[in-house]
């Protein structure tokens, strides 16, 4: 089965995907209309500043198996849907009692009104897969944004079998390169390395 | 103290300030650097292009993404495109600050500018005559009129070349000549830039990039040196005087007004009116023993050069200055002025006045300046501030000021070696002085606050290499003490003996933003004394915590004009490895000069004195290893 | 295989869920004293508040045990366990014998054996059926009294006050919700209740419950007088293991279980508010008697039981409550004793718009309390639960910037 796959080193921070969540998971389901809506549509992938250089991560809920989120909620609001492994919130029986938050080890939930919740009632909120637009045939939003392979939908077999091959074919180019980059993020990120060291000597 | 203030900056002020206003929750640029994180990286490396609305675009550099834009230009186009653009605002600003100058330079003429006068009336016949105009026995006013309208008329000249490029040594000029990239006007060049970069136009990334060398010339030897020029001619060239810095220069028991921008048309009206006797007896009446004028940035530069008018601090601390809870007034014009501060006063007592047509800023009033009514809008302004006074809450000035010396234009450089470059030269071949940098440029947040420009000079001198800065470069290392003529306790034995015998501080304060441009004469100077080009000299250019477009635009002029220039942080450039390598090697073929990009200033120490020592080597000095 | 489950609360609902979907032949017995649906025990306070209605309650849906084919024995109250016989028998005499057990009787809650404590009036806040009882009492502007400032207190004087009810609250301890925190974090929630207009006296305890036919007041140890006509107390639970023979299987609080939740005796398995384990941060066996706690040790216990081995590390402790908009976390080791090995670090915002406290016991994170931010408050459980040696400064655990840095833990 085809699941969204994060690849972490692939991450330039931009949030594209978090737009694109957020637009894709509105009323309206377009970023123009979206941005008009009350409640406003909230993210469900959040990409957090990860390390001392601040990449980007981008942080979305892993689907558990078991789901320790799905073993702590108290009124059962939260499911898993069978067909695609999808943990699922139903918002009219959660009660935003914060215990799925205190059970998550990747602390992706977030607590908002939404328009699929009864009104002005704040609930749970976290990725659905895009269900919805799976069922249509079309990639989750936040795939679908991203444009440097950061977030991809694929099996995991597949997606473990590509990194393999990109790891061999790096060895082979070159045996000596650390890195998988390309020549101008790893300037990039030599760079940062060398603002970051810099303020650490400035510290000392 | 607060670790993460320490982590902030290397300034007691600034360090005690921001742990004050952490404590009062009030936010500074560092928690919105921080908000920020992380930061787009499409837009970093300079591959995200908005220029048209068939985009926005942006390549993968991973390259599975796109690797082309909806119009096809690619990595390379899109990387040249940005930073030409970048190159463009940073001359445009300079550019129109100097033209604003001009402007009251015609008014005075016309005698429609009450308070302002010519000051150096040699440097205004010096000027005309270099444009060619009858000086002799003609009215001074008369004279200014002339010169306003060609100096104005530079900006859009038909002639086909700059005046001021003629101060640029023969081989320098042939150089551009025949790279194609001698100026041609001022507004052209910008002009230009903006149309090479839109949709279709230039796609060679090449030739984008040489026309941003001549664009920054334009702004070299165009807008900002017609800006150094006219400010000289209305308010004096500066000389070397004594003055304070930091946030000790406030006072606890006087009316604090600080001005904050790049033009000193609007401060220097306030030096006036601060001095006004009605109003320092107005303050006396409110309980205040007096009324003191500070500034900040680069405006604050302009008057310690000419004035001795203390400064509080630089960039980054634009905020913290506010914090003390001891500024009346702050009144500002353009360029630098975050947005947040107009949020930020509030929280204090201080009023924000905005003075400009063409810089406005949220919660600021706005009370514009013009020629004509400058003076008498300066006193009103300088009555409120004084009013403002019994608002005052408790106040925070938690330093003593440190004293500085500044001033040293081209001239008073000159005048300190006796009138010429060879008491200079002399030092530089027999190694005394083993060369000359310039450190320039801003605060950028992303370095630890003035860490970057005190290491770097610090090291520099230590190891005899003479230092001239502007800018907030040159507000950070007067608060690290360096700009008193003790200072040579800091620096090697060959440096210290020159400046110790010519009374000089080992680190020269050149002035402002703008004022980069006495740098490039002084250079071009010393290469006209001794028949040689600039970029054969010993000297080199560093903006190690720069953030704005401007300091783009003069790293670019600086390399055009034949000095290695070493950047802190990297531009937007990294997208493209073909841009980077032109930048950083390429231009060496082009015009004998190329950029470097070190964030730790002691490596980049390192990369200047290899660079240095190596033009020695070539000139037949003594190098070291 | 027969399987006799003794309770029907989220333990042995989880229980029975992951027994069936191992063997989907055994036969299963649910012994229970109450008669409902598993339904949400957390929830129960809602419903006294008003705020849920009674048929949100259910966790499964009515054709639950059916589709499961449970055999459910309802009404019935477990009084006798014979662990060599392998037999259980229930108050009404009725025998069943087993090869597998789970015990997930859960708790009783803690009564005060002070003159008068039978009178009409005096509730617990623990079964469906204490709402039942209370909701009729209920009335606005009528007086109560909340015995025990721990969460079911807390619950219980929420609940009350949302029913425009005048609310006292009798607080042995110097601050509200001793237990799990600090004096800091008890004073917030001090100010918090009283805001919102609960009378909390601290320090104090019941010394008699008087009235004649009913509740009329409460007296305290002071001799101070309140009149009330309702009174809750929230005084823990205890775990309700009086049938099991103390002499073959090892009990403490609780009954004694290792990581795989069996009991000393074979085949004899506990779960959930009646089992003690080896908790993860006091590094000792405690009984963590949460909600979450009772569905991991019931999920494991139940796989155990279908004959496929699986353990559980350990428990911890953790609770979150919102409070009147005022969100409480805390985990594991909260209150350590000053000396010895512990750490604590803290920091707040100035305003105390947000707290933070994390306890160390040397280089490992053994507990941490969180007033509000507290989406992040999973990751610190994973790192406690993980009892690895942290590898990043501890304080920048209590910077909010820096939680991605956990990723490289």
């Amino acid at each position: 089965m085809k699941k969204v796959q994060v690849h972490p080193e692939r991450c330039l921070g931009c949030r594209q995907c978090m737009f694109a969540c957020a637009a894709a998971h509105s009323r309206s389901q377009e970023a123009v209309g979206a941005l008009a809506e009350q409640p406003r549509p909230r993210a469900r992938v959040h990409v957090a500043a990860a390390g001392r250089h601040y990449l980007g991560f981008p942080n979305r809920c892993h689907h558990c198996e078991p789901a320790p989120c799905l073993l702590a909620c108290l009124p059962g609001a939260i499911s898993r849907e069978p067909a695609t492994g999808t943990v699922m919130i139903d918002p009219d029986l959660c009660i935003n009692c914060a215990s799925c938050a205190m059970a998550c080890p990747f602390g992706v939930l977030r607590y908002a009104a939404d328009w699929t919740a009864p009104a002005a009632k704040t609930v749970a909120i976290k990725c659905d897969n895009c269900l919805d637009r799976q069922l249509a045939g079309r990639l989750p939003a936040c795939v679908e944004a991203c444009k440097t392979g950061a977030l991809t939908f694929e099996e995991s077999d597949v997606a473990l079998e590509r990194k393999s091959r990109e790891v061999a074919r790096s060895l082979a180019v070159d045996g000596e390169r650390e890195t998988l980059l390309p020549p101008t993020v790893a300037l990039l990120l030599e760079m940062k390395n060398g603002l970051a060291a810099s303020n650490d000597a400035a510290d000392q | 103290m607060d670790k993460q203030a320490e982590q902030r900056t290397i300034t007691r002020d600034g360090q005690l300030l921001l742990g004050k206003m952490a404590k009062e929750q009030v936010e500074t640029v560092w928690d919105r650097l921080a908000a920020q994180q992380p930061q787009c990286g499409y837009c970093e490396m300079g591959l995200s292009c908005r220029i048209c609305a068939m985009g926005p675009c942006r390549i993968d550099p991973f390259g599975e993404g796109p690797q082309k834009g909806v119009c096809g230009a690619d990595a390379d186009i899109i990387v040249a495109r940005n930073l030409g653009r970048m190159i463009a605002g940073g001359a445009a600003a300079h550019s129109d600050h100097g033209r604003d100058l001009v402007e009251v330079l015609a008014a005075v003429a016309a005698g429609e500018a009450p308070g302002y006068q010519i000051t150096d009336e040699e440097k205004l016949r010096r000027l005309a005559a270099e444009y060619g105009l009858e000086t002799d026995g003609k009215d001074t006013l008369v004279l200014a009129g002339e010169l306003a309208a060609a100096l104005q008329e530079e900006y859009g000249t038909r002639k086909g070349y700059l005046t001021m490029t003629g101060r640029a040594p023969e081989k320098r000029r042939q150089l551009w000549q025949a790279q194609g990239i001698s100026p041609r006007g001022i507004d052209r060049e910008t002009s230009e830039m903006m149309h090479r970069t839109h949709m279709g136009v230039d796609n060679g990334w090449q030739s984008i990039l040489l026309h941003g060398l001549r664009n920054a010339l334009s702004d070299g030897w165009g807008g900002s040196m017609i800006a150094t020029e006219v400010s000289d001619i209305l308010f004096g060239t500066p000389r070397p005087g004594p003055n304070t810095v930091n946030i000790g220069v406030l006072k606890e028991d006087q009316v604090n007004i600080i001005v904050h921008g790049h033009n000193p048309v609007v401060s220097e009206m306030l030096v006036q009116a601060c001095e006004d006797p009605e109003l320092v007896a107005l303050a006396r009446e409110k309980g205040a023993a007096g009324i003191n004028l500070a500034g900040l940035c680069c405006t604050g530069n302009e008057l310690l050069m000419r004035h001795g008018i203390p400064v509080a601090g630089n960039h980054l601390m634009t905020e913290l200055v506010i914090g003390t809870g001891a500024v009346e007034m702050m009144i500002v014009d353009y360029q630098c002025i975050m947005p947040a501060l107009g949020a930020l006063a509030p929280c204090y007592h201080t009023r924000m006045i905005s003075t400009s047509d063409k810089a406005r800023f949220p919660g600021m009033v706005h009370r514009e300046f013009h020629p004509d009514n400058a003076a008498e809008l300066a006193r009103e302004l300088v009555r409120e501030a004084v009013e403002n006074f019994a608002n005052r809450g408790e106040t925070y000035i938690p330093v003593q000021a440190v004293p500085s010396v500044g001033g040293f234009s081209v001239e008073a450089i000159l005048d300190a070696l006796g009138g010429t470059p060879k008491p200079l030269i002399d030092a530089i071949v027999a190694g005394k002085i083993r060369g000359a940098v310039g450190i320039v440029g801003c605060n950028n947040p992303k370095i630890k606050h003035d860490y970057g420009h005190v290491t770097l000079t610090k090291k520099l001198i230590e190891q005899d290499y003479l230092v001239v800065d502007t800018g907030c470069a040159a507000v950070a290392n007067a608060k690290a003490g360096f700009k008193v003529a003790e200072a040579i306790r800091y620096a090697g034995p060959g440096l210290r003996e020159v400046c110790g015998s010519l009374g000089i501080p080992p680190v020269l304060h050149m002035g402002s933003c703008v004022d980069n441009v006495r740098i490039l004469v002084l250079a071009a100077a010393l290469a006209n004394a001794l028949q040689v080009d600039i970029s054969d000299l010993p000297l080199a250019g560093a903006a190690p915590e720069w953030y704005s477009e401007k300091a783009v635009s003069i790293g670019a002029y600086f390399v055009a004009s034949g000095v290695y220039t070493v950047l802190g942080p990297l531009p937007p450039i990294a997208g493209s490895m073909n841009v980077v390598k032109l930048l950083t090697e390429g231009l060496n073929e082009v015009v004998g000069a190329c950029f470097a990009v070190e964030p730790d200033p002691l490596k980049a120490a390192e990369l200047i004195m290899g660079h240095i020592e190596g033009k020695r080597r070539a000139l037949g000095l003594t190098a070291r290893d | 295989m027969k399987y006799v489950i003794i309770g029907n609360g989220i333990a042995a609902t989880c229980a029975l869920e992951a027994i069936r979907r191992l063997d989907s032949h055994g036969r299963l017995t649910l012994i229970s004293d109450e008669d409902n649906l598993p339904y949400s025990r957390p929830l129960i306070s809602h419903l006294l508040a008003g705020t849920l209605p009674a048929a949100k309650l259910p966790l499964r849906p009515p054709s639950f045990y059916d589709d499961l084919g449970v055999e459910t024995v309802f009404g019935h109250r477990v009084d006798s366990l014979d662990p060599t016989a392998k037999t259980v028998r229930t108050t009404a005499g009725k025998t069943f014998s087993y090869d597998r057990l789970l015990i997930a009787t859960g708790g009783d809650p803690r009564g005060l054996a002070v003159p008068g404590h039978r009178l009409p009036g005096i509730f617990f806040l623990r079964r469906l059926a204490d709402v039942r009882q209370l909701l009729p009492l209920v009335g606005e502007g009528s007086e109560a009294v909340v015995l025990g400032g721990g969460l079911v207190g807390f619950k219980a004087a929420e609940a009350l006050r949302c029913r425009g009810l005048r609310v006292t609250m009798v607080i042995r301890s110097p601050w509200p919700l001793a237990l799990q925190v600090d004096e800091f974090t008890g004073r917030l929630l001090l100010d918090r209740l009283r805001q919102h207009g609960i009378r909390v006296l601290l320090g104090r305890e019941v010394k008699e419950f008087a009235g004649r036919e009913r509740l009329a007041k409460v007296v305290l140890d002071d001799g101070r007088e309140i009149s009330a006509g309702l009174a809750v107390i929230g005084k823990g639970v205890r775990p309700a293991i009086d049938f099991v023979p103390a002499a073959s299987i090892k009990t403490n609080q609780g009954i004694l279980v290792d990581e795989c939740l069996q009991t000393s005796v074979a085949d004899v398995y506990a779960a959930g508010d009646a089992a003690e384990m080896w908790d993860l941060a006091y590094q000792e066996p405690r009984v963590n008697a949460i909600w979450p706690e009772a569905a991991a040790q019931g999920l494991t216990a139940g796989r155990n039981l279908a004959g496929r081995r699986a353990r559980y590390p350990g428990s911890l402790g953790r609770n979150v409550i919102r409070f009147f908009t005022l969100d409480l976390l805390t985990i594991g080791r909260t209150n350590p004793p000053p000396d010895g090995p512990y750490r604590q670090l803290t920091a707040a915002a100035p305003d105390g718009s947000w707290y933070r406290k994390l306890v160390l016991h040397r280089d490992r994170l053994v507990g941490a309390i969180l007033v509000n931010r507290i989406e992040d408050g999973g990751i610190l459980q994973a790192v406690i639960r993980q009892q690895r040696l942290l590898r990043l400064p501890p304080a920048k655990l209590l910077d909010r910037w820096s939680w991605s840095e956990l990723w490289q833990l």
